[in-house]
């Protein structure tokens, strides 16, 4: 009876203090595919989270499950590794494009989100090139990303985390562009003035909802370009055409003023690169998005192939803009294949926008169609949706992969093993560091 | 020594609550390494990212392991029912960023709002502050690793404050009885609704913009929506589509272009717009974090029993606690082991804290004497026999 009442008092010290050593070892388990040896990789990381940006590739975390032989002899020198150690084995087959040209659904759930999914369409696009040198015949196919929910931040350092892709410098090389339809959209009028401001703002525009604000005198023209809302109206037209007069400047100021009064704030990426580069979608309007895709995707260099384009949520400017029909946006992104070689749709896809509500909202009914139509125009669907029977600690959601038939049947026919399996559903499990691990119901913790 | 003297330096710098000139021993790494000038803010031991407190220690200590609210993210309260629970975490946050010194604005409602936050509760700062010196006194080693423990443990309120004490206090402890006595009037920026024309939601970003563009760079926001939608302060087309939902994203896009300097938490009445709909759905999806607050039916009998509390000194549930989404955590994906998600979780408003608790129903067949004997005790010869209703 003492006796265990005092290791139930004192467990818990002992725990803390193993918990808490003054090193944190990472011990990674390699496994050697060609000589089967494992090896215990030991790295001492001095204990101090700080120090420690999350931004960088952390060299420790990111040592992949597999290895080719030829990494096998040093792993922790190949800090570099090949797209495929990126992909999960089971996933590679499904996120491979067809030859012809093709719309891939990926959908969504609220609780599962599919944004490391899309990083993997990007990583198996980019990357492949960058490792592969048998075919480099074909040149690399480009890309375009639109975002309707998510910044440029947050693909930059999650590329970077769970693919090893440096965004900007593709960017840079012409091979990827990136279409912000977050940032600007409705936000609306201040974004389009600041950009008109430029470099000489204060910040302080004459209040626009009759709030003077207090300062400097605003009347006075710091800018020859500054009609107080003449900018978009005025200039609409040609400041679609040219990539750089859309900028997002008022990130700037604020992303680098922070980091010199505290070292605080230095693990958010710093992103003092001029990221003048990124397109904004300005209004929720399918005229808007229609210019700015097109713009991108004729920006990119026409002498490689036709660029992948991803979509991230476009179904929200059916939620943004009621005006907008459903057929009419799907056919909008429908006419943008005739610049694209495939094009890959993230939706939402929970039951509320999915089954419409007792008295059926008209954005539900929307969502609903634009989401179906979707689905049968494109050849594959890739669905991510939590566990059915609750929440599992190594498990983070179901990944249900369906074939569609027409899809198929033009493709010559190559595979033969799953040619009978129309759908197959996997489990993932999304780690900390933004690695994937994927396995097959029943199956164990396996690659 | 050489860290004795680190340290002194650093106590100097640091613009701490904590008036009297300690020479502490060795704050915990993070501060040590990197001095926090910005106080309220600390980094995340997931990923660094800085974070700040929800004035709420164990809402705090769900969310991800980041032990605190990421800057740049939001989170949406959805509550059932008509009481306002919900309304309490909303004040914490509030008067805990009062109190750090960040820059409150406040949605909607007046200053009726913000004289109701809750004040600093004294007593449990004395009694910390005694433990802290007890602490420095006897186990410096034990001291260092007992703010890194602090991450991962669940009820962490206590620890936390203790272990930061000395540096700044991260969370403070608030009472509910108590007022907040505001520093000084510009500390809330109350933004009132224009219940006419269709613009309403567009003139609140843009205020909070332009302050935001007007203060330095280091000062802290955070944005305070109660009870948005409501039809008490909100006019009936806010809720259509292109209004809230341009709404959330536009505040969602505020929130990701000042990614270290702002935070918004927001209230919303679930049984005016149930989560069935693809409007709230959206709304969910635009946010970054959100939970369910759904309170228990009062019932005067159960308030009686101790049907809910294993025992009489733990008190009883007030409601579930849904967590649908977290931040970051769910957008990279989601997955491995985060404490709390999952799990059955109830919260607890008492007088002086908000705690979020595994829920857990007492073992109803174990025959225990102790708890009879309790309900006797507390309800007299109200309450059926145990042996009455057995048939």
């Amino acid at each position: 009876m003492f006796s265990s009442g005092a290791i139930l008092i004192f467990s818990p010290r002992v725990h803390l203090s193993k918990k808490r050593p003054k090193y944190r070892q990472a011990t990674t388990q390699h496994r050697c595919a060609s000589s089967g040896q494992t090896t215990n990789v030991k790295l001492r990381v001095s204990n101090l989270p700080s120090t420690a940006p999350a931004t960088l590739p952390a060299p420790s975390h990111h040592v992949p499950n597999i290895f080719t032989p030829t990494t096998c002899t040093s792993p922790l020198s190949h800090f570099k590794m090949t797209s495929s150690a990126r992909i999960p084995s089971h996933l590679a087959p499904h996120i491979q494009l067809p030859s012809y040209p093709s719309t891939t659904l990926v959908t969504s759930t609220l609780g599962a989100s599919a944004n490391w999914l899309i990083i993997r369409f990007l990583v198996s696009a980019l990357s492949s090139r960058n490792t592969t040198n048998e075919d480099d015949s074909a040149p690399p196919v480009p890309l375009v990303l639109v975002s309707f929910l998510r910044d440029w931040e947050f693909w930059k350092s999650e590329a970077r985390k769970a693919g090893g892709l440096d965004l900007e410098r593709l960017k840079r090389e012409k091979r990827f562009v990136f279409v912000d339809g977050l940032g600007g959209m409705c936000l609306g009028d201040t974004q389009v003035q600041n950009t008109a401001q430029g470099a000489s703002s204060t910040g302080r525009m004459p209040g626009v909802n009759g709030m003077p604000s207090t300062g400097l005198p605003q009347r006075t023209p710091q800018n020859p370009t500054l009609p107080a809302r003449g900018p978009p109206q005025n200039t609409t037209l040609p400041a679609r055409g040219p990539v750089p007069n859309r900028t997002i400047p008022p990130r700037t100021p604020q992303a680098a003023s922070p980091t010199s009064p505290t070292a605080n704030t230095t693990p958010t990426p710093s992103p003092t690169p001029p990221k003048d580069t990124n397109l904004l979608i300005p209004t929720p309007t399918l005229e808007a998005t229609r210019t700015a895709l097109e713009t991108a995707l004729t920006s990119l260099p026409t002498s490689t192939r036709k660029p992948l384009l991803i979509l991230d949520t476009p179904s929200l400017l059916l939620a943004l803009n009621p005006a907008i029909i459903p057929t009419a946006l799907s056919s909008t992104i429908l006419s943008l294949h005739k610049h694209t070689s495939h094009i890959i749709t993230h939706l939402p896809a929970d039951e509320a926008l999915v089954m419409p509500s007792e008295p059926a909202q008209p954005l539900e009914i929307a969502n609903h169609n634009f989401l179906v139509k979707m689905a049968h125009i494109s050849s594959r669907v890739l669905s991510c949706r939590v566990l059915d029977t609750g929440f599992a600690k190594d498990v983070s959601g179901v990944v249900r992969i369906t074939e569609n038939d027409i899809g198929r049947s033009m493709e010559l026919k190559k595979g033969g093993a799953e040619e009978d399996k129309r759908a197959t559903e996997l489990l993932y499990l999304v780690k900390g560091d933004g690695s994937v691990k994927m396995f097959e119901r029943g199956a164990g913790g396996d690659i | 020594m050489a860290f004795r003297k680190r340290n002194v330096a650093l106590s100097r710098n640091d613009p701490s609550l904590t008036a009297e000139p300690q020479s502490s021993p060795t704050s915990p790494s993070s501060a040590a390494a990197t001095p926090q000038t910005i106080p309220g803010i600390r980094p995340s031991p997931v990923d660094g990212r800085p974070t700040t407190s929800t004035g709420t220690p164990s809402l705090d200590a769900i969310l991800a392991g980041h032990a605190g609210l990421p800057l740049g993210n939001s989170i949406l309260f959805g509550e059932t029912g008509t009481t306002d629970y919900a309304g309490a975490l909303l004040r914490f946050y509030a008067a805990e960023g009062v109190v750090q010194g960040h820059k409150v604005h406040v949605v909607g409602f007046g200053e009726g709002w913000g004289r109701e936050l809750p004040g600093l509760s004294d007593k449990d700062e004395s009694g910390r502050k005694r433990v802290n010196e007890a602490d420095k006194e006897k186990m410096k080693i034990a001291w260092r690793y007992e703010g890194l423990g602090v991450f991962g443990s669940r009820d962490k309120g206590a620890a936390t404050n203790r272990g930061s004490d000395s540096e700044a206090v991260f969370c403070h402890a608030f009472d509910l009885a108590k007022r907040l006595a505001l520093p000084v009037a510009t500390a809330i920026n109350y933004i009132p609704v224009s219940r006419t024309g269709g613009s309403l939601f567009s003139a609140i970003l843009q205020n909070i913009q332009r302050h935001l563009e007007s203060t330095p760079p280091e000062t802290i926001h955070r944005i305070v929506i109660p009870s948005l939608l409501s039809p008490a302060s909100y006019p009936p087309i806010s809720s259509q589509p292109q209004c809230v939902l341009q709404f959330f994203h536009g505040l969602r896009a505020l929130l990701r272009r000042y990614s270290t300097r702002l935070t918004a938490v927001v209230t919303f009445p679930l049984t005016l717009y149930p989560r069935t709909t693809g409007l709230v759905r959206w709304m969910e999806i635009l946010s970054d974090g959100v939970f369910e607050l759904a309170p228990f039916p009062y019932d005067y009998r159960q308030a009686l029993s101790t049907s809910a509390a294993a025992t009489k000194e733990e008190e009883r549930p007030q409601g579930m606690f849904a967590v649908h989404k977290l931040p970051v955590w769910n957008e990279k994906g989601g997955g491995g082991a985060v404490e709390g998600l999952g799990e059955d979780l109830a919260f607890v408003l008492s007088r002086r804290k908000f705690t979020v608790t595994k829920f857990s129903l007492p073992p109803v067949e174990g025959d225990t004497e102790a708890q009879e004997a309790a309900v006797h005790a507390a309800s007299g010869s109200a309450m059926p026999n145990k042996k009455d209703l057995e048939f």
